[in-house]
């Protein structure tokens, strides 16, 4: 008898203080409303959800609340591109210019066998501890080839072929880790226009001298492709730089051809997606090197 | 009743009888928020809050309606008779209360809201709040509400402490030349051993 009866008074007392929160929680959730904007969860939704972050802010439903409070432009989303921003803009009611994937490029082409005054170095092997020590390569401010910026990458699109880092753009997002890993500041997110976008591949300041000093493949700032493509290159200490906004998407080989030719250190280097001829080329490339 | 009874409970469970380092109880938070001193502190301030509103409910819980009602329906030397409610109570009072407080938070200190963040909802299953109410609920020192409550707000004081230590520790081993096999989960492990001797120190006080 007592057994049953301390069931149904477990019951009855639970019941009570089940209803008692409930009602409370229940007051509490109208007194306390916070009037949010219907059109943050609709972002959220529209978003990739990857939540890396490569927009600047903590995961995507932080950036779709400075989305819609205009703390950031539409197309902030790195990894969804074009798409998303356009999903984005209806919901909020604006037009969309047309936007292009920043990708990351890197702005050294040295490989291992065109850097000089490379000394052995024993310690940590990481770009961030080589860049402290200073000295294990003459360029100070090349790449240092120990793949921070590949250990940073959560999408596998990053990885050191020869000395430096190569980038497979069908895997890359665009989340910017890299460029945040690279303590020389040589990565650079810039607007894919084209599949292919022609990259000055070099990021030394010193004077030509300097430069054929710890590098074969330095820009040595010879202002060769600003007198052919004034509008496009800028040479400025002895640095020649790309102006992306002049950089359209009908530009190709054709015009790029002479200043290719006239480059005298090759430091001017395609990076993107490889072309459908390329591309055959290095798949029988890797087919000539695997062992049968 | 004194105060000097008061700071004693105070001390005891926030020094002594250390939720995290002589309880073993809130290791989850304990190791997976201390990466950060300001991160830790946030969750102990959080927790703190918690802990001190769901000791304070659940002591009313259990002598104004459990203790009653079972001495009313079983005879009042039966009087314990439904205590066996306490745990799926407890719970249920705690997570209410998290729900109340991030409500609240979110209505009135949004800053404060955005910064707990997602500590706050974390908080609905840490062990070191259940664990707390029931120690209230079974020492003897804490049979006033006022007594209950300072033991609560120790026993939060207590987790805080032991946190934002172990965030202090935590960062310094960053930069730290630890040995390959210690790397990661080890040596944090180790770290909180140290830390739970130290503070055996303080078994002294108190008696």
């Amino acid at each position: 008898m007592a057994v049953i009866l301390t069931i149904i008074w477990a019951g009855i007392v639970l019941f009570i203080l089940t209803l008692f929160f409930a009602t409370l929680l229940g007051i509490a959730k109208e007194k306390l409303r916070v009037a949010e904007d219907p059109r943050i969860p609709a972002v959220v939704d529209a978003l990739p959800a990857a939540n890396c972050g490569g927009c600047g802010f903590a995961g995507c439903a932080d950036f779709a609340k400075a989305v819609v409070e205009s703390r950031a432009p539409c197309d902030g989303c790195p990894v969804g591109g074009s798409k998303t921003a356009a999903k984005v803009a209806e919901i909020l009611g604006v037009e969309v210019v047309e936007t292009f994937p920043y990708r990351p490029v890197i702005h050294c082409a040295a490989r291992t066998e065109d850097k000089l005054g490379v000394v052995p170095y024993d310690g940590v092997q990481t770009c961030s501890e080589a860049h402290i020590v200073g000295v294990t390569q003459a360029c100070t401010y090349g790449c240092l080839g120990y793949g921070d910026c590949a250990g940073a990458c959560t999408f596998d699109a990053l990885h050191m072929v020869a000395g430096k880092p190569v980038v497979n753009y069908d895997k890359c997002t665009g989340c910017g880790a890299c460029v945040k890993a690279c303590p020389r500041n040589i990565i650079e997110q810039i607007p894919f226009k084209q599949e292919q976008m022609l990259v000055v591949a070099c990021a030394n300041k010193e004077p030509a001298r300097e430069v054929k000093k710890v590098c074969r493949v330095g820009c040595v700032g010879c202002k060769a492709c600003q007198r052919i493509f004034a509008d496009l290159f800028n040479v400025t200490d002895n640095l020649a730089y790309m102006n992306y906004d002049k950089y359209t998407a009908e530009l190709g080989d054709a015009e790029f051809e002479p200043v290719l030719a006239k480059c005298p250190a090759k430091a001017l280097v395609y990076f993107g997606k490889p072309k459908p001829e390329y591309a055959r080329q290095l798949a029988a490339e890797d087919e000539a090197a695997t062992p049968v | 009743m004194s105060i000097g009874a008061l700071i004693g409970i105070f001390l005891g469970v926030a020094l002594v009888n250390n939720l995290v380092l002589a309880g073993f109880l809130g290791i989850c938070p304990f190791l997976g928020v201390s990466r950060k001193v300001d991160m830790a502190f946030g969750m102990g301030c959080a927790v703190t809050f918690v802990i001190t509103v769901s000791g304070v409910v659940t002591w009313l819980i259990v002598h104004g309606l459990l203790a009653p009602i079972g001495s009313a329906i079983f005879g009042p030397e039966h009087a314990g008779a439904l205590f066996f409610l306490k745990y799926v109570a407890f719970i249920m009072v705690i997570a209410s209360m998290v729900q109340l407080v991030e409500m609240y938070l979110r209505k009135f200190f949004p800053p404060l809201y955005t910064a707990f963040g997602v500590f706050l909802p974390l908080i609905t299953t840490n062990c070191a709040i259940l664990g707390t109410c029931l120690y209230i609920d079974m020492k003897p020192e804490t049979q006033y509400l006022l007594n209950a409550a300072v033991y609560a707000f120790g026993g939060g004081i207590g987790f805080t402490l032991a946190i934002t230590i172990m965030a202090g520790i935590r960062e310094h081993i960053r930069f730290s030349d630890v040995p390959k096999a210690f790397q990661g989960a080890g040596i944090t492990l180790l770290v909180a051993g140290i830390l739970a001797l130290a503070f055996s120190g303080f078994a002294g006080i108190g008696k």
